[in-house]
């Protein structure tokens, strides 16, 4: 507990440099993007609701969308709540639930999940499973233009909305089939005109290309971008986290690390340009997506202040980097796992050639996290995750041996054998070191707040804890575990947290 | 990408359905079709687009190229075979043979897009997991594994490799599917005890069917749980192997017809 306090203090005398201009529509009691802010903390300066009344809250309203699984963060400006599923957005009364008006643009396409919207001077903004951004009068739902931003015909779509920084929209794509090729977009708010594009995977012959073996490697692409990212204001770089290459579990047509798959990126909001990367996962051959958060920490690392960056990656690593110039300070590992030979000089894992998938079976162990948003809450120096500890598998090269000789873009085959231990962890952002652990989290998102509290589901219940030991101050059934993000805000002088469960939003109040 | 998500078991992976497609065409190929479509597509393309066609030096992936993945009902396909375009001559096809080498290419493009790997098809070729040592796997078998303490070649595991697929054995044989349930004994703060089938055991609820009975639940917090689980001992195995003893155990167990 020492260090937590030690840590804690010093990161409160560096609060001057946290990012103002980012928190300020939060501090008007909104919760205006996915993870509240663009700095990926997840952390809310609201504190009506607190470990003295935290107990009595009770449900305020809740709203049955009864189309499909909610698994996007709802976001709250001026007063209205919007979410989705798939093709469809509402808004309701932040209040009341009371709907305002509900629109469903059906189109082809994946739609295992949409993650929510993005709002921007009165526009409301969503990606659609044809891979189209749609931009929407935010009183109304009136559509004012939309603008394909891939070929659905691939597989691209989007589940994820565009992240805001500055005046424009930075857009991440999400597609796992058709050797497609990940990238981020810049996109004019107004119009929808791309301003500039990143890809995740260079062109032959341009930097990054001397890590895969030839063009036909590379051109089976990878690196999608289906995770927001994050952006610092004063250093003016977008930070984002890149998925898998492909064929994803055969790596022997793409020998090298294969960059930028399954790397953190910084980029130059301006321009796109790459400032820095780092690997999470050089040569991924067993679908270790780098995409989770990248959370920006301002704080001390041994002793001395930095701007830093830290993820709690698909690998069962989590890093911590200066995000500055992408120094590595930090790796640890948060949960077993039998396939990685140690780190490199970079501070990447380097991953054992025999842990590789195999035409007999490879016995595979491992942990991680997903798309369940994590939270850093600086009062505690802790990073919070769900997290998937020590999960067994067999991993098989197929290419040629299924499907009638038929080639597929995975390469091989997964048998599950154990599922692992599903927790939530608080990790001490200095060190790695889990200082304290949840059993049975939930595949949610995290929630922590000025007043000390944090927000997830556990055990199939919602819960409220207390950031510094995991302690339960509340819990409510509701009927499963939650299938979004909570968040949390204020209006009519009321503080509510939102989460949702299956098709149902519920909005949770003090007295 | 969902990988976790089936491990986990919180759904099932999103099936290929109607309203999870991405394709230009609206529904599935008619599968007769296909199948006469790949001798025919081997016969008359897969000299310069192989027979998967996945594309050679001399003709490019049909799996990726824009023309195919757009062409809604087959036109596009067929214009450019009638037609031939720079590099490639105009092949004579008749129409139920064009209407069959387009529903092979888009089977060929559907199954390049499977979104999950989820396990081997049971008819994996056992040669390919034939690569351990049967004498070894005995040995493991009896030795380090433990396993007759539980198990008996002679008797439960007797012909077993005749009972499942090759591949479907490697991995039950890890961690085979339980045959019974979890058991608990759970003591409660007075010193009473409650036995039976453990239902749910997380955080802060642990809840057990005494034999006859009915569930019980308790606080998780109140309680002392004990738990036996019919696969502890495969479990603490998977730690113990290694990749080579998987092989030896699997060809010893196939040798068990």
């Amino acid at each position: 507990m020492r260090t937590i306090r030690v840590s804690a203090c010093l990161a409160s005398t560096l609060a001057a440099f946290t990012m103002a201009g980012a928190a300020s529509a939060q501090t008007a009691g909104e919760w205006p993007a996915l993870n509240g802010d663009a700095s990926g903390r997840r952390h809310s300066p609201l504190t009506k609701m607190n470990r003295d009344n935290v107990a009595g809250l009770t449900e305020a309203w809740h709203f049955k969308a009864g189309a499909g699984v909610i698994k996007g963060t709802p976001v709250m400006v001026n007063g209205i709540l919007y979410f989705t599923v798939p093709d469809q957005v509402w808004a309701v009364e932040a209040a009341t639930g009371k709907e305002l008006w509900h629109i469903n643009r059906p189109s082809r396409g994946d739609r295992i999940a949409n993650r929510g919207v993005a709002v921007y001077k009165n526009k409301v903004y969503f990606g659609a499973p044809d891979a189209f951004l749609i931009c929407l009068k935010a009183d109304t739902g009136e559509k004012l233009w939309e603008v394909a931003m891939a070929d659905v015909n691939f597989g691209y779509y989007m589940s994820m909305p565009p992240l805001v920084v500055k005046d424009k929209l930075i857009v991440g794509i999400s597609g796992d089939a058709g050797d497609v090729t990940g990238f981020l977009k810049c996109v004019d708010p107004d119009t929808g005109k791309v301003l500039w594009t990143w890809t995740s995977v260079p062109k032959w012959g341009e930097p990054g290309s001397e890590t895969w073996p030839n063009e036909e490697a590379l051109r089976h692409g990878g690196g999608t971008t289906w995770v927001q990212g994050s952006y610092d204001p004063e250093l003016n770089l977008v930070y984002w986290g890149t998925g898998n290459p492909h064929p994803v579990l055969n790596g022997r047509e793409r020998a090298g690390s294969n960059l930028y798959t399954c790397s953190i990126v910084a980029l130059n909001a301006d321009t796109g340009k790459l400032v820095w990367y780092f690997q999470p996962s050089p040569h991924d051959t067993t679908d270790r997506d780098a995409t989770e958060s990248v959370v920006l920490i301002d704080g001390v690392f041994h002793g001395k202040p930095r701007r830093m960056l830290a993820q709690a990656s698909r690998n069962g690593l989590f890093f911590l980097l200066d995000r500055v110039t992408g120094e590595h300070l930090l790796t640890s590992e948060f949960g077993p796992q039998n396939w990685s030979l140690g780190l490199n000089r970079r501070g990447e894992p380097m991953p054992n050639p025999n842990k590789d998938p195999s035409p007999d079976g490879t016995l595979f162990r491992s942990t991680g996290t997903n798309w369940w948003v994590p939270s850093y809450s600086p009062a505690t120096g802790l990073f919070y995750v769900n997290a998937n500890l020590g999960v067994w598998s067999l991993t098989y090269l197929t290419n040629g041996a299924v499907q009638d000789g038929l080639p597929d873009h995975q390469g091989g085959r997964e048998s599950p054998l154990s599922p692992g231990d599903a927790a939530l962890l608080a990790l001490d952002y200095q060190t790695g070191a889990v200082r304290w652990k949840l059993g049975y989290g939930n595949p949610a998102g995290i929630l922590t707040t000025a007043s000390g509290l944090l927000f997830t589901s556990n055990s199939g219940y919602l819960v409220a804890l207390d950031e510094r030991n995991g302690d339960t101050l509340w819990k409510r059934n509701a009927g499963g575990p939650a299938t979004n993000a909570p968040i949390t805000f204020e209006v009519e002088g009321r503080q509510f947290v939102v989460m949702a469960v299956r098709d149902t939003v519920y909005a949770f109040g003090t007295k | 990408m969902i990988r976790i998500l089936v491990l986990l078991c919180l759904a099932a992976p999103p099936a290929l359905s109607q309203g999870n497609r991405w394709w230009a065409w609206p529904a599935d190929p008619d599968p007769r079709s296909v199948e006469r479509g790949r001798g025919e597509f081997a016969r008359a393309c897969g000299d310069c687009h192989a027979a998967n066609a996945s594309g050679t030096a001399k003709g490019p992936n049909l799996i990726r190229t824009a023309r195919v993945r757009h062409d809604k009902d087959g036109s596009a396909i067929a214009a450019v075979v009638r037609s031939g375009l720079t590099g490639m001559p105009p092949i004579a096809l008749t129409d139920s043979q064009m209407k069959d080498v387009v529903s092979y290419i888009e089977w060929a493009v559907q199954k390049y897009d499977r979104v999950s790997p989820g396990p081997p098809p049971d008819d994996y070729p056992l040669e390919r997991l034939l690569t351990g040592n049967a004498a070894d796997g005995k040995a493991f078998f009896n030795g380090k594994g433990g396993c007759g303490g539980c198990h008996s070649v002679t008797g439960d595991l007797a012909g077993i490799a005749k009972k499942y697929p090759p591949v479907f054995l490697q991995s039950r044989f890890l961690m085979p599917r339980a045959t019974k349930p979890r058991m608990a004994t759970v003591t409660l703060a007075s010193g009473e005890k409650v036995e039976g089938e453990l239902k749910t055991l997380n955080t802060y609820d642990v809840t057990v069917l005494p034999a006859g009975g009915k569930p019980q639940t308790f606080p998780a917090d109140q309680v002392k749980v004990e738990v036996r689980d019919p696969l502890a001992a495969h479990r603490e195995l998977l730690l113990k192997y290694s990749d080579a003893d998987v092989h030896n155990m699997f060809a010893y167990l196939w040798s068990l017809q």
